[in-house]
């Protein structure tokens, strides 16, 4: 994917993008200027959800689409000097054009030309007149020349023929022009070609778009439909052609799978036949996904195809975007058969998705099945549909209102302007799904494994030939293999948890033989899109594949319904045994031997090319199921690593375009892992036999195949089941199906011939092995093995002949005693032992070394103190830690001026005070991770800086549990849960799903505490860089990025190993990337992840750092000696543990940490000056200071380190470092007002009351004033109700976040996304406008997330509220009529009390506090997720707390509901149903019984 | 892992030592038995840490978390498998290690260290009792031939390995029994012999020949044996002992203490002792020069022969009772020990110099002249200075010296010298990963690395034996 003349870690291709999206469309068809008014107002109130580059005037693209506006075109083109004929009978080619003349006249002959040759002529041009001068410099620069050319068929066509012809016409056009004419494809762009549709767009903020095209300004130019969106993207680089709408959809979210469904469609494109292309037609149109496009982008291309071909829109995004239907039992089977029927058309582009589309008569939108982006929708009485991303985005009279809601994960909005109608969901799907007979189809020729028969006897395979032992040993297994992940994921159902970071060498740098696998890094979503929890959220997931082939996609009949459908992809002796005898007429099974004779050199190569040649061979004879085994291994033989003969064949059948015609089935025995597993499905496998897997699980201590060996297998993969869930979800993709052929993986460490043979498209950027070096590894592992025995590993607990670990006893006790003595010469021998890794490097950097400089004087370079100040603890949680480890850390960096880290635990007010002696344990970093815990407004004042942590070097993508014996009393407090049980952080945050819901949360915390910088925390992978950007656009003050091996308190070993890159990789792309965007001055950039050394210190700075943290090893100078029992609670050293008799063991003291720090520090300014450095600034980014160089081991010869070394050129007076100031944005905000208002409330704790007029641009409105609070009064706050506002309109996203106590806020309208989140005491009223008449408890007036993080307060809701109501509330009381999915999840405390309807999943994870739903038991008892939660009737003193809850909601709001509750208490209390967190019954019946016990004693 | 919190459950225990007025009348070993269920609770205090420091401690490397756990599960026979195969005789290094492994046990750091030496003894006892301890004789032969020259623990554990490996392995020894060290230097309270022979037994079963009354260099021609094997391993120990050349040293009673040692434990396997030149120190008064184990051994042995008083003087200071701070964990600990030995009778004297053995005038040493030192370090160098304290002369009483000071290098002439094999600057034999400056002759043990621990011995007879394995591959 690294093209040549990339020189540094940069790589365009992921380059992200997010956005916000609408549409307005009048129902009754009347096209009028009315409604591109309103759209463009609604764009333009949504300019926050876009973003702007290094110059504020260039933004990253805003577009509209609109039905084709036929009078004033006529009278345009009059203007002009020709004649348009009747709508319909002609079309407008929108153009991009170059604005340089030459190439100009070049393209524009050349498309003319093109037209007369295709059955079109040319009616005439029309530049588009455009006001370019308030564009910045980067927009002017590429600024292109926009023609309509207006084109008209030479023979009379049907409208839809026609449309069908504008469509060939366009992609013959760009496909011609970018083949002849070179640099076309820069400048050269057509945005719609339609007779229905028109589409203007470009690379402009949001206000830009109306003032520059002047067209839109114009009272004739008129429209029934708008679809509008504006861009943020992660770029700066200007590309007006990636400004949308598209053709059809304008979209927000990204798609997860994009590699993978692009794949699959090569694998198809050539086998569609379309009744209704021509063949000549159809040749013209491919590639249909051009290159070089977004994921957006392709989405649109192939949607555009299948529409072109015959389906409807609404039918083509049910194949694309298919619901999650696999677990929903309340679904229609005529539904179900639908999309089980496609699914052997189409994988699911999966990935979040809110989606405006138009077809310019049929307008509507639709959500991924995860919902992951909010869609807000009103209808008013004029008829009008508006759907945006935010509600409020255009004033409506609110009397005028009929509907308010929003859309529901995997629903559909479809409006038709020609029927003047809504078309709900059911109703629409009921159509399509109805259209053919899906489910006979089915029926007859779908086969699952319980059809198959099969011989009874299992046969061992290692019963013949190699025994186990040999199996085991030439599959390249160990020990720890079988008893630390094979044999615990067969107990416990799941992968084997650990702790601490990985110190271990990558692979490409271990001197063991390596398995294929460990040289791949598992990829993760962040920030542009959210991972998925697979445990909570199971009901979206689905883990189901299929054996067999799929055909031509455009035809719709019964022969794509003959598949073999498997529940799960891995099968056992016995399902294998079945399909490889199947006879049947639809199935033909053709084995390959993946076994070679390893002594001939090229054998893995030619083995693989013979591989594929035979593979190519079968499926053209008819073979649709390819089984790939080594099981017929022999002495003397080698097994191609089932990885690369997957990858080989995958690749090459897609490039025959045979990968369709048939499907992939791995016998193999190196698949053990998870994430072997993963891998395999990544590239391309359909179905796995891990027969040694199975085998070595079955066989434990004897020879014999035991009695119970069905339960063992079904808990093996039970457990594989949800890691490797886990491993998709961290990606946010939700289906296996959609994993397949994805590809998200980077590799570190294999080189190109390999990566274009074997898994061709996947970042690999330091090169490496090829198929020689691969082959002498293998032969490696085939001859090195002990006598009778397996190899140690030594990976996951240091063993002396195992895997070589940074910290091993040696360097363990070095760096303690140094510390402990104050020792630096002891220091030095502990470093030296570190940093020289001429034999064995562990880390990328281990290879580099300082170039000579300039020698200067020590004493010139900047004084230890300052440096100090740069440093920070990495964060750890009071919890994960004890209370005595995380205050030593906050002492000691205190002391330095330095910055220590809160963790994602909240932190105890007591720590806020300065000791007697002047010590401080406070920490200076307060972080806010996706459960904040104990993040309140009081908490996010005391800090420095606000860090956001989007990942974890060990475990990015996901979430994180602590067990309840981990919460005591203390924890328990500042956690805001009860003590006992269990807490979980949920992977994503819950307001973060995409970039520009990043940028929101900044301005939040900006607002929570202006005196502190933000910062965000970020996981090295390809595409960091890129991300980076995204961020410091998004205001950010900070950007930590960190390595994949940064510590933990409890991961599964398979992320801590697999997942995530080295920060070397990040830290330098990051740097880089910033630089090229002219951003880098914006931002601090700090890394971290097991930095231990000056050196590594240095090569930081080098490579783009100005800061850096530290956690493991200060955790070891504090006395931490890797137990890596950090998840036990056991810590003998009394830091991991909350164990009050093992934290008498903590004997760290803080002037060890200090010492090493200092040490540190020194050990920088000896390197400093003898590269001539001064300064840590002069110093920042210097990488020609550094070379690289391979060491002893064979196999660094093979990579090339220079791309990190890249330095990005940059034009004079470009900032390398921090020094520009951000603009957050906070100047001029509705907060000032209301603070100024407040004064006397602030100052003397006067009552005080206000009116205010609100507008969903004034975002996190109350939050600075919370912080004024909070600042002053601390955690107590103001006394209820002291500052009393009104507010009316529609609140921007974050109304009342982080509310303190003392404020009493009512909201008439409406509220948008995040209302009330991280509430702190305070109350908020929502209900809606007095003039609408709508009835309040079937409409939306709270938009998703309310509440997320609440700690305390009380919010009362006139009418419903979105998906994920009161997420991870820890302590607040809410009433609302009515809420979406996922409600009450990850709830630890507080209370809900919902009259009205509630959405799927709810109360998911929910371990603590209660929630009060009315409704009927069998239907809340299907929608509950129960795994932790029980229903139960109400007691006596719970209808005590419902009625006091109904009569305040009645006085804050006057709730015709509440009040009809109230009035017929007796009748209709009995309606309530109290769902209750089962361990937290527990908990609180036990303190009942000893409270009771307490009482009985003091009585005797 | 064992118990994850069975370290916070269970404090350390060892089986109690039999009464002192009891043992020193026998040669048994000197500890009661301890019961099954209390072995597996030490056995479950181990923390299955994340950076084993005990199998870094180990010489051996011994899987010690791994065998921990499986006898907290019950699974001797697999605790035995585990401990095999890092170590030949666990029966030997469980009875008579200083376990180096418990001095860096991470529960050691804060508390009392895991029982490792004693369930290493138990594992191996067990492996006995349940007859899982069983000869395995290889099921291949290379037909390479190799001579292993010393029947000390490298040696056997040299031999042990090549057989196993599949090469016919003859072991010589000078001596009439083998076992070097273990069967004429380790009294008999400390290693019981039958433990020696139960072994013996089984590496016999397995093929490995022993030669005894072989003394190659002087019976048999080294050159020759060179000549019929593929390979040799000199395993010879380091044997010329360190002297006090102090006037009156060729007093009669002045013995080194091995010369004593042997004739104890002789006298024990129920030889018979040349009466001309027996130590008989019963009633008379023993002093014994050299703080170390092996002085430690000449005190167990005197307080068993009935001697009047025992003394053992030291010139190092005395040791402090716990680790100072430039000591910490996991290094050795350098604190006073106090063996079994100390425990039965002896008086102890630390920082003494030795000035003159005075006669009784029949050629018989009568009393030592000695001074009391002061250890200084001086501060330009670090290096630590001995200085005598005036006025501090004093005379111990003494029939018998036993001289304990250690080991200079291995013995020269004979072997060595017919075999011209190189030596080190210490004296030791030089090697290149074991192997001597004769391709065909490789060396392991005190021979080669200087005197040094049983385990320690082990180790290297193991390394020395793969250095041969990989010597015939090429």
């Amino acid at each position: 994917m690294n093209t040549s003349d990339q020189k540094g870690l940069y790589v365009p291709e992921l380059e992200k993008d997010s956005c916000g999206v609408g549409l307005f469309a009048n129902l009754n068809g009347f096209k009028q200027h009315h409604v591109i008014d309103k759209a463009l107002t609604m764009l333009e109130n949504m300019e926050h959800r876009g973003a702007c580059g290094c110059e504020p005037e260039t933004g990253d693209g805003a577009g509209i689409l609109v039905q084709m506006p036929h009078l004033f075109f006529k009278d345009q083109a009059l203007k002009e000097g020709f004649k348009l004929p009747y709508f319909s009978e002609y079309g407008v080619l929108m153009c991009f054009l170059p604005r340089e003349s030459k190439l100009f006249n070049k393209i524009i002959t050349q498309t003319e030309e093109l037209i007369h040759q295709s059955n079109f002529h040319v009616l005439g041009n029309r530049e588009v007149p455009v006001h370019n001068s308030g564009l910045g410099k980067s927009a002017l620069s590429t600024e292109p020349k926009m023609m309509q050319i207006f084109v008209a068929p030479n023979t009379r066509l049907d409208p839809r023929e026609l449309e069908r012809q504008l469509y060939v016409l366009r992609k013959y056009i760009i496909h011609s022009v970018y083949k002849f004419i070179a640099p076309a494809e820069d400048t050269f762009y057509i945005a719609s070609s339609s007779y229905k549709t028109v589409i203007y767009k470009g690379q402009l903020t949001t206000y830009q778009l109306r003032q520059y095209f002047t067209d839109l300004q114009q009272e004739s130019f008129t429209s029934a439909i708008a679809v509008i969106h504006s861009r943020f993207s992660t770029n700066t680089v200007p590309k007006w052609k990636l400004a949308q709408p598209f053709r059809y959809i304008a979209h927000n979210g990204e798609i997860n799978t994009i590699m993978g469904n692009l794949n699959w469609w090569r694998a198809k494109e050539d086998h569609l036949q379309s009744d209704i292309f021509s063949e000549q037609d159809n040749e013209m149109l491919k590639p249909i996904p051009w290159r070089g496009l977004s994921d957006s982008g392709s989405f649109d291309n192939v949607l555009e195809y299948l529409v072109q071909s015959g389906r409807s829109v609404p039918h083509s995004l049910m194949m694309m975007i298919p619901e999650a239907w696999e677990h929903d039992d309340q679904m229609l089977q005529i539904k179900k058969d639908f999309y089980a029927y496609h699914q052997n058309l189409m994988e699911p582009w999966d990935g979040p998705a809110s989606m405006c589309f138009s077809d310019g008569i049929v307008v509507g939108a639709t959500l991924d099945r995860n919902g992951l982006r909010p869609s807000r929708y009103c209808v008013t009485d004029d008829n009008e549909l508006i759907v945006a991303s935010e509600a409020g985005v255009v004033d409506i009279d609110p009397s005028k209102i009929l509907i308010k809601g929003r859309l529901q994960p995997g629903r559909m909005l479809i409006a038709d302007i020609e029927q003047h109608r809504i078309i709900g969901d059911e109703e629409v799907k009921k159509i399509i799904c109805q259209n053919k007979p899906y489910g006979q189809w089915l029926a007859k020729r779908r086969k699952k494994i319980t059809d198959l028969s099969s011989t009874s006897k299992i046969d061992l395979i290692s019963s013949v030939g190699p025994t186990l032992l040999e199996r085991q040993q030439w599959a390249g297994m160990t020990k720890e293999d079988i008893k630390i992940v094979l044999y615990p994921m067969v107990e416990e159902e799941r992968d084997p948890l650990g702790s601490m970071g990985t110190d271990t060498p990558l692979a490409v740098l271990s001197q063991k033989p390596q398995h294929i696998g460990n040289y791949f890094k598992q990829l993760f979503a962040q920030v542009t899109n959210p991972p998925i929890d697979s445990l909570r959220e199971r009901s979206v997931m689905a883990f189901t594949s299929r054996l067999g082939a799929s055909g031509n996609i455009l035809k719709a009949d019964e022969d794509l319904a003959a598949f073999i459908y498997l529940e799960h992809p891995v099968l056992t002796h016995l399902d294998f045994a079945k399909i490889d005898q199947i006879q049947h007429q639809d199935f033909k099974v053709g084995t390959l031997s993946t076994i070679f004779d390893l002594s001939r050199p090229y054998a893995l190569e030619s083995a693989i090319n013979a591989l594929i040649m035979q593979a190519e061979k079968l499926v053209a004879s008819g073979h649709n199921i390819l089984v790939l085994s080594d099981a017929k291994i022999s002495y003397g033989q080698a097994a191609i690593p089932s990885l690369m003969a997957t990858g080989a064949i995958h690749h090459h059948l897609i490039q025959t375009a045979l990968r369709s015609k048939t499907s992939l089935l791995v016998q193999a025995a190196d698949i053990w892992e998870s994430h072997h597993f993963a891998l395999l499905f990544g590239y391309g496998a359909n179905a796995i036999h891990p027969y040694l897997a199975l085998e070595t699980a079955w066989l434990k201590n004897d020879l014999t195949l035991p009695e119970d060996h069905p339960a063992i297998e079904k808990k093996f993969i039970k457990g594989l089941e949800k890691s490797l869930l886990k491993i998709m979800a961290k990606n946010g993709i939700s289906t296996l199906q959609s994993y397949q052929g994805a590809q998200i993986f980077e590799a570190v460490g294999i080189g190109t011939a390999v990566i274009e043979k074997c898994f061709k498209g996947t970042v690999s950027r330091i090169g490496g092995l090829d198929f020689e070096g691969i082959q002498r590894e293998i032969k490696e592992r085939y001859l090195i093995q002990p006598k009778n025995n397996l190899r140690d590993g030594g990976i996951y607990q240091w063993k002396r002949d195992g895997e070589h670990h940074l910290f091993n006893p040696q360097s363990i006790h070095l760096l303690q005693m140094s510390t402990q003595l104050n020792d630096y010469s002891t220091f030095k021998k502990y470093s030296k032992v570190i940093d020289d890794q001429d034999k064995q490097a562990t880390t990328l950097r281990g290879l580099f070394h300082f170039k000579l400089g300039h020698e200067i004087p020590i004493d010139e370079v900047e004084p230890v103190a300052n440096i100090l100040k740069r440093f920070a603890t990495g964060a750890m949680s009071f919890g994960s830690i004890s209370f005595e480890a995380h205050t030593t850390l906050a002492i000691a960096m205190n002391r330095i001026g330095a910055k220590s880290n809160s963790g994602e635990g909240g932190e105890d007010s007591i720590r806020y005070q300065r000791l007697p002696n002047g010590d401080y344990m406070r920490s200076g970093i307060k972080q806010v991770a996706s459960g904040r815990f104990g993040a309140t407004s009081y908490y996010l004042s005391e800090a420095d800086e606000l860090q956001i942590k989007m990942a974890q070097g060990a475990k990015p993508g996901e979430g994180g549990e602590l067990p309840g014996h981990k919460v005591n009393e203390w924890i328990g407090k500042v956690r805001h849960s009860t003590p006992g049980v269990g807490l979980i952080s949920p992977p994503p945050h819950h307001d973060i799903y995409s970039i520009e819901d990043l940028a929101q949360l900044i301005f939040d915390l900006k607002n929570a505490n202006r005196d502190a910088r933000i910062s965000v925390k970020l996981v090295s992978k390809a595409g960091v860089g890129i991300i980076a950007s995204g961020v410091a656009k998004a205001h950010a003050d900070v950007i930590l990025v960190s390595g994949h091996d940064g510590g933990t308190g409890a991961s599964p070993l398979t992320s801590i190993r697999h997942a995530g890159l080295p920060w070397e990789l990040g830290l330098a792309e990051s740097h880089q990337t910033l630089l090229k965007n002219k951003l880098r001055d914006r931002v601090v950039l700090q890394s971290d992840g097991q930095i231990r050394t000056g050196k590594d210190l240095v090569i930081a700075t080098l490579l783009g750092a100005e800061e850096w943290g530290i956690a493991t090893a200060a955790l070891v100078v504090e006395g931490c000696i890797l137990m890596r029992k950090c998840h036990l609670n056991t810590c003998p050293v009394g830091i991991a543990t909350q164990d009050p008799e093992l934290r008498k063991k903590f004997h760290g003291k803080p002037e060890h940490v200090i010492s090493f720090f200092t040490f540190l520090a020194q050990e920088m300014r000896e390197i400093m000056s003898s590269l001539g450095f001064r300064t840590i600034n002069e110093m920042v980014g210097h990488s020609e200071f550094l070379e690289w160089k391979p060491n002893q081991n064979w196999k660094t010869q093979y990579i090339d380190l220079n791309p990190i070394l890249y330095k990005e050129p940059i034009e004079p007076g470009v900032g390398t470092y921090k020094s520009v100031a951000q603009e957050h944005g906070i100047d001029t905000i509705l907060d000032r007002t209301l603070i100024l208002h407040a004064q006397p409330a602030l100052d003397d704790q006067k009552h005080i009351t206000g009116i205010f007029n609100i507008k969903n641009t004034d975002r996190a409105t109350g939050t600075m004033l919370s912080y004024e609070i909070s600042k002053k009064y601390k955690e107590e706050g103001l006394a209820a109700g002291t500052i009393r506002y009104r507010f009316r309109g529609s609140a921007g996203q974050s109304f009342g976040a982080f509310g303190a106590k003392g404020l009493h806020f009512i909201l008439e309208g409406e509220s948008n996304d995040y209302l009330c989140k991280g509430l702190s005491g305070a109350t908020v009223v929502v209900s809606p406008d007095r003039k609408n008449t709508f009835d309040p408890a079937k409409n939306i007036i709270v938009g998703n997330v309310a509440l997320y993080g609440a700690t305390s307060g009380e919010v009362y809701i006139k009418g419903m509220a979105g998906e994920r109501f009161a997420v991870r509330n820890s302590g607040a009381s809410a009433v609302v009529e009515g809420v979406g999915d996922h409600g009450c999840e990850y709830m630890t405390g507080g209370q809900v009390l919902i009259l009205g309807m509630v959405g799927k999943n709810f109360a998911a994870g929910m371990s603590g506090g209660v929630a009060f739903v009315q409704a009927k038991w069998d239907d809340i008892d299907q929608k509950c997720n129960k795994e932790m939660v029980a229903l139960e009737a109400p007691d006596a003193s719970d209808f005590e707390l419902i009625r006091t809850l109904l009569r305040n909601h009645f006085r804050f709001t006057s709730s015709r509901t509440a009040l009809e509750i109230l009035e017929n208490w007796d009748i209709l209390k009995d309606d309530f149903i109290k769902i209750m967190p089962k361990d937290y019954k527990l908990v609180l019946e036990q303190k009942k019984k000893i409270a009771a016990e307490l009482i009985t004693s003091d009585k005797s | 892992m064992a118990d994850p919190r069975g370290f916070l459950k269970y404090d350390r225990e060892l089986p109690a030592s039999r009464d002192v007025q009891v043992r020193i009348k026998d040669y048994n070993e000197i500890y009661k038995p301890l019961e099954k269920e209390k072995t597996i609770k030490q056995a479950a205090r181990c923390m299955d840490c994340g950076v084993p420091f005990c199998h870094h401690g180990c010489p051996l490397g011994n899987i010690i978390p791994d065998f921990n756990d499986a006898v907290y599960r019950g699974e001797w026979g697999e605790a035995f498998d585990i401990l095999k195969s890092t170590n030949n005789f666990p029966e030997f290094t469980g009875r008579i290690c200083p376990a180096p492994c418990e001095a860096s046990c991470v529960l050691g750091l804060h508390s009392t260290p895991v029982t490792i030496e004693f369930i290493e003894k138990s594992i191996a006892e067990k492996a006995y009792e349940i007859g899982y301890a069983v000869s395995t004789p290889p099921t291949t032969r290379t037909n390479k031939k190799v001579a292993v020259i010393g029947s000390g623990p490298s040696g056997l554990a040299c031999a042990d390995q090549l057989n196993k490996s599949g090469h016919d392995v003859s072991v010589y020894e000078r001596n009439d029994k083998i076992g070097g060290l273990l069967r004429y230097g380790i009294p008999d309270f400390k290693l019981e012999k039958w433990v020696i022979d139960r072994r013996l037994k089984i590496m016999e079963l397995e093929g490995v020949k022993f030669k005894v009354n072989a003394n190659v260099g002087q019976d048999i021609s080294a050159e020759e044996l060179v000549l019929h094997h593929d390979a040799v391993v000199l395993c010879g120990g380091s044997t010329i002992p360190r002297n006090l050349p102090i006037p009156g040293r060729e007093l009669k009673g002045i013995h080194f203490a091995m010369e004593y040692l042997e004739q104890c434990n002789r006298r024990n396997a129920g030889l018979t002792i040349d009466p001309t030149v027996e130590i008989n120190p019963k009633g008379k008064n023993v002093l014994v020069i050299g703080g170390g184990d092996t002085g430690s051994d000449c005190v167990g042995n005197s307080v068993r022969l009935g001697a009047n008083q025992v003394v053992q003087i030291e010139l190092l200071s005395k040791p402090p009772m716990d680790r100072t701070e430039t000591n910490p964990w996991p290094l050795w600990p350098m604190i006073l020990r106090t063996s079994s030995s100390h425990e039965e009778g002896c008086e102890r004297q630390w920082a003494i110099l030795s000035k003159e053995f005075i006669s009784n005038g029949n050629d018989r040493v009568q009393s030592l002249k000695v001074i009391e030192v002061e250890w200084k370090t001086l501060p330009e160098t670090g290096q630590n200075k001995m200085v005598e304290v005036a006025g501090s002369e004093q005379t111990i009483l003494c029939d018998f010296v036993f001289l304990a000071m250690g080991y200079l290098h291995p013995q020269y002439e004979g072997m060595l010298a017919q075999l011209d094999i190189k030596v080190d600057a210490r004296g030791n034999v030089a090697d290149q990963n074991y192997q001597t400056s004769n391709p065909k002759v490789f060396a392991a043990g005190d021979m080669r690395r200087g005197q040094s621990l049983v385990v320690w011995a082990i180790a290297e007879g193991r390394q020395a034996a793969a250095a041969v394995d990989q010597f015939f591959l090429r």
